[in-house]
């Protein structure tokens, strides 16, 4: 039996010798989609290693979410998705690096200066300056992660996202800038004209020919680890693997690709070798995700803000400027706070009773400004509780900001105020001038809103409030 | 299955050393080779059974479980070694707290866990069955950073440098440490944020990243370390003390959220202030990264340093062998003194010879590379680590682990 087994040895490998080697062994790989970019490397791993790779491609969010999948092997863009299920299939080893990033048109990067915060990107979509699209989170690894991106940099903890940081709407001004979301990176691609940026790897944004910008508070790291499902497989997986992060493949899938590569012996060439800023901690927690879909949902949902701004005589000269400089902070509040596209502003004047109500649904920071500039004319009396009433019965699940100075000494009066609206809908009262504190206190307590002095500090706190963040 | 041991010719193997040239690499030699390889594999399938007598050149292949100190069975020279003596050694990746925890323990060779705690558990599972232990090497847990995190950390008075100019190698006051990570070592406002020591714009809170405590050794050693430091200096003696010292570091280990994998890789990359700016591991990997840099670049790095907590815990892996040959290789790595020198050229502290560290080999190879020798705290200090049941109860609290 020896002898014949060694001479069966000895045979194949003259048969070896002498031919082209045709593929021995075929493993199939569930991979995530941008990895298509490096089928011309195929070839030449099939010719050195004798294993031909049959690929099937989906996004890593999708391809983390199937445990089941009967692929050989899985090549995810990361696996962070698949460790928060605790699913890691036994052996996995990082092929090659690549920062998700935001990849813009030329031109366009020199709006937010050289390594702008998420805080900065988020506001110049909500100002509309700044139109993007993504992929979907649901299935695509670099929607997910760019979704994790902007709610940590807006949660601004410094650690890990938890579901608490998420519960609040700062995602809002970010995703208002978000022009489509792609079912696919292929969709994506075909739609880049129609937009500033793309969030993608840096290497899909390299391919597009498009400028790279780091967000300095919140890079995450793609890692592209090669993973074996089938442990019968572990031979091939070896050879792929071993041929994978040599030199020269390694090369080649940076200079394909623009990936950076994993194997420390390959320099980084070009635009590789920079920095690029502070990565961010990853939630340890599916609910994180969870939660962050739940907000993503919710985007575009359309929101209200109703402004309820006291104009009776008694505000003349300092406390009409008081109550627009806290407008103006209001209204203008920068970051993830600010009032953002699709959101509809209304601002209700009064004095003795309604003097006029404009709305506008945001498109751009002029139509802000429009509403915001109001007209300044005064009048008698003060119908805190009938503009109240009015606000409340027009814009039924608005939030509302009261701003006065004054009692109430006209229209409904406190009692009459209350058996309408035993639980009034949210309301923050900003108190200027001698406005009684106590009574604000009570009609905003019942709401679930609070009084707010008119301090640029206590009105910023005011505003992450009212947008459901602390 | 036995077919994981098996016979074959030694000369086939050999391209699996490093190439010659790419021309030859590709054209010929490998395709040869793999085609050798899966010809052999037919021959390991036809001898499925182990009945092969050995030739005097045969090869055994060995197969062993490991996690960190893969970095000396992946070595180039130590793999020209062991195929000199006759052994492939085929390599399974993992963190070393699963080992003890693996369905197919009992198929491998042998396993190398990191650390005592993970080998005593397998021990236990092993119990009445063929075990043999070797201390070949050890290497202390550290924390790597770059020179500005050190920069920062010096400016918060937290760490000590050990002398040189740039200095390599810092003390690690591990209490002061743990409150500067929870905000409480001064009243200053800020202080546990890495903004706060400029030049850094770091936003994130101060923390040593480590890999998950669930899965390895390093991981669940700082915890023990935090845990140590948090209750006062001292182990907690029963599981009320232990599980309430486990909740009051369990927020700082929130803080990173998921652990990642291979820090030592992220931290050595060019990208590594960036995804690992500061990270639990061990000694080794620093000086053999310190090696290279002498080989490469001719100088040391100076960008990377390394911070020694003051009190130590010796990490000593075991090499724990199932079978013959498993421990036939295990005295090899042991004894065998060109695979000691390559241990210490990858920046192990070898057993056997100088007694303590001052005057070890790896002491010696340090000073004839022109670098200072580091002060690690090994020796120094009382066992800190608690009972291996209550140090599984904190980091079961900890990490959450399944």
């Amino acid at each position: 039996m020896t002898r014949s087994a060694l001479l069966l040895v000895v045979l194949l490998v003259g048969a070896a010798c002498t031919a082209t080697p045709a593929p021995r062994e075929s493993l199939t790989v569930l991979a995530d989609e941008e990895l298509r970019v490096l089928e011309p490397l195929w070839a030449d791993l099939t010719r050195d290693t004798g294993v031909e790779l049959r690929f099937d491609y989906r996004g890593t969010v999708a391809a983390s979410a199937d445990a089941s999948d009967g692929h050989d092997l899985v090549w995810p863009s990361t696996d962070r998705f698949l460790a928060l299920r605790r699913a890691q299939p036994p052996l996995s080893t990082s092929i090659m690096l690549s920062p998700l990033v935001l990849g813009v048109r030329p031109g366009v990067a020199a709006r937010f200066g050289a390594q702008p915060s998420w805080a900065e990107l988020a506001s110049a979509a909500g100002r509309g300056e700044l139109r993007y699209g993504m992929t979907d989170p649901r299935r695509s690894g670099s929607g997910l992660i760019a979704l994790v991106g902007v709610a940590t940099a807006a949660a601004g903890t410094g650690a890990a996202l938890t579901p608490a940081d998420v519960r609040c709407d700062k995602l809002q001004s970010f995703l208002a800038g978000r022009a489509f979301t792609a079912p696919d990176l292929d969709a994506l691609r075909g739609r880049l004209s129609e937009v500033d940026g793309v969030a993608v790897s840096e290497a899909v944004a390299a391919q597009a020919g498009l400028d790279v910008v780091y967000p300095r508070d919140g890079i995450v790291l793609a890692d592209f680890p090669l993973m074996l499902r089938k442990a019968e497989r572990r031979s091939g997986y070896d050879r792929v693997v071993a041929w994978l992060r040599g030199p020269g493949p390694q090369r080649r899938i940076m200079e394909t690709g623009h990936y950076r590569p994993v194997n420390p012996d390959v320099p980084r060439t070009g635009a590789l070798a920079g920095g690029v800023g502070t990565a961010l901690y990853f939630p340890g927690a599916q609910e994180v995700l969870d939660a962050l879909l739940a907000a993503y949902d919710r985007a575009g949902t359309p929101s209200r803000v109703v402004f309820v701004l006291d104009h009776s005589r008694s505000m003349a000269g300092e406390r009409l400027d008081a109550l627009h400089r806290a407008f103006d902070v209001l209204a203008h509040s920068g970051g993830f706070d600010q009032f953002h596209l699709g959101e509809t502003i209304t601002v209700v004047r009064f004095a003795g009773q309604v003097l006029d109500e404009r709305s506008t649904t945001i498109t751009s920071r002029a139509d802000l400004d429009a509403v915001t500039s109001g007209s300044a004319d005064l009048a008698d009396h003060t119908a805190v509780y009938s503009a109240l009433d009015h606000a409340y019965r027009t814009y039924p699940g608005a939030t509302v900001v009261l701003l006065t100075d004054g009692e109430n000494n006209a229209g409904l009066d406190r009692e009459a105020f209350r058996a309408a609206w035993p639980i009034p809908p949210r309301t923050y009262a900003i108190r200027l001038g001698d406005a009684d504190p106590a009574e604000l206190a009570e009609l905003t307590r019942a709401s679930g809103g609070r009084v707010v002095d008119a301090t640029p500090g206590s009105l910023g706190e005011a505003v992450e409030e009212i947008r459901g963040c602390r | 299955m036995t077919a994981n041991r098996t016979v074959v010719e030694e000369p086939r193997f050999t391209v699996r050393n490093p190439p010659r040239t790419p021309f030859r690499r590709k054209r010929f030699l490998l395709p040869f080779g793999i085609s050798a390889g899966v010809a052999l594999a037919g021959a390991i399938a036809l001898f499925a059974g182990g009945v092969v007598t050995l030739p005097a050149q045969g090869i055994t292949v060995v197969r062993g479980m490991l996690a960190s100190k893969r970095d000396f069975f992946e070595d180039a020279e130590v793999k020209r070694v062991l195929m000199a003596h006759g052994f492939q050694v085929d390599l399974t990746p993992v963190g070393s707290r699963e080992i003890a925890d693996k369905d197919d323990l009992d198929s491998y060779d042998f396993v190398f866990p990191s650390g005592q705690a993970t080998a005593d558990r397998v021990r236990d599972r092993r119990k009445g069955k063929h075990l043999v232990s070797k201390k070949p090497f050890f290497s202390p847990l550290v924390l790597g950073t770059y020179r500005e995190y050190a920069d920062a950390l010096l400016t918060a008075g937290v760490i000590k440098p050990q002398g040189g100019d740039p200095a390599l190698y810092y003390n690690l006051d591990v209490p002061a440490f743990v409150k500067l990570m929870d905000g409480t070592l001064t009243a200053g406002p800020d202080e546990e944020y890495w903004k706060h020591y400029p030049p850094l714009r770091n936003g994130n809170r101060i923390v040593a990243q480590t890999s998950d405590p669930c899965r390895t050794y390093s991981g669940s050693t700082w915890l023990a370390l935090v845990a140590f430091a948090a209750n006062g200096n001292e182990t907690p003696h029963d599981e009320s003390a232990a599980l309430a010292v486990a909740r009051r570091i369990k927020p700082l280990f929130d803080i990173e959220g998921q652990h990642g994998d291979d820090l030592a890789q992220q931290f050595f990359a060019p990208e590594g202030r960036t995804f690992a700016p500061i990270v639990a591991i061990y000694e080794h990997q620093f000086l053999a990264n310190q090696f290279r840099a002498l080989e490469g670049a001719g100088r040391p790095d100076t960008e990377h340093v390394l911070l020694y907590p003051e009190a130590q815990h010796e990490t000593v892996p075991e090499f724990l062998s199932f079978t013959d040959a498993g421990d036939r290789l295990g005295r090899l790595v042991e004894g065998n003194q060109a695979l000691r020198e390559r241990a210490v050229r990858l920046g192990f502290h070898v057993f056997g010879a100088g007694g303590t560290y001052a005057d070890s080999e790896l002491a010696a190879e340090l000073t004839a590379r022109g670098l200072p020798t580091p002060r690690s705290g090994v020796g120094d200090t009382e066992t800190w680590l608690p009972d291996l049941p209550l140090l599984e109860r904190m980091v079961t609290e900890v990490g959450g682990c399944r």
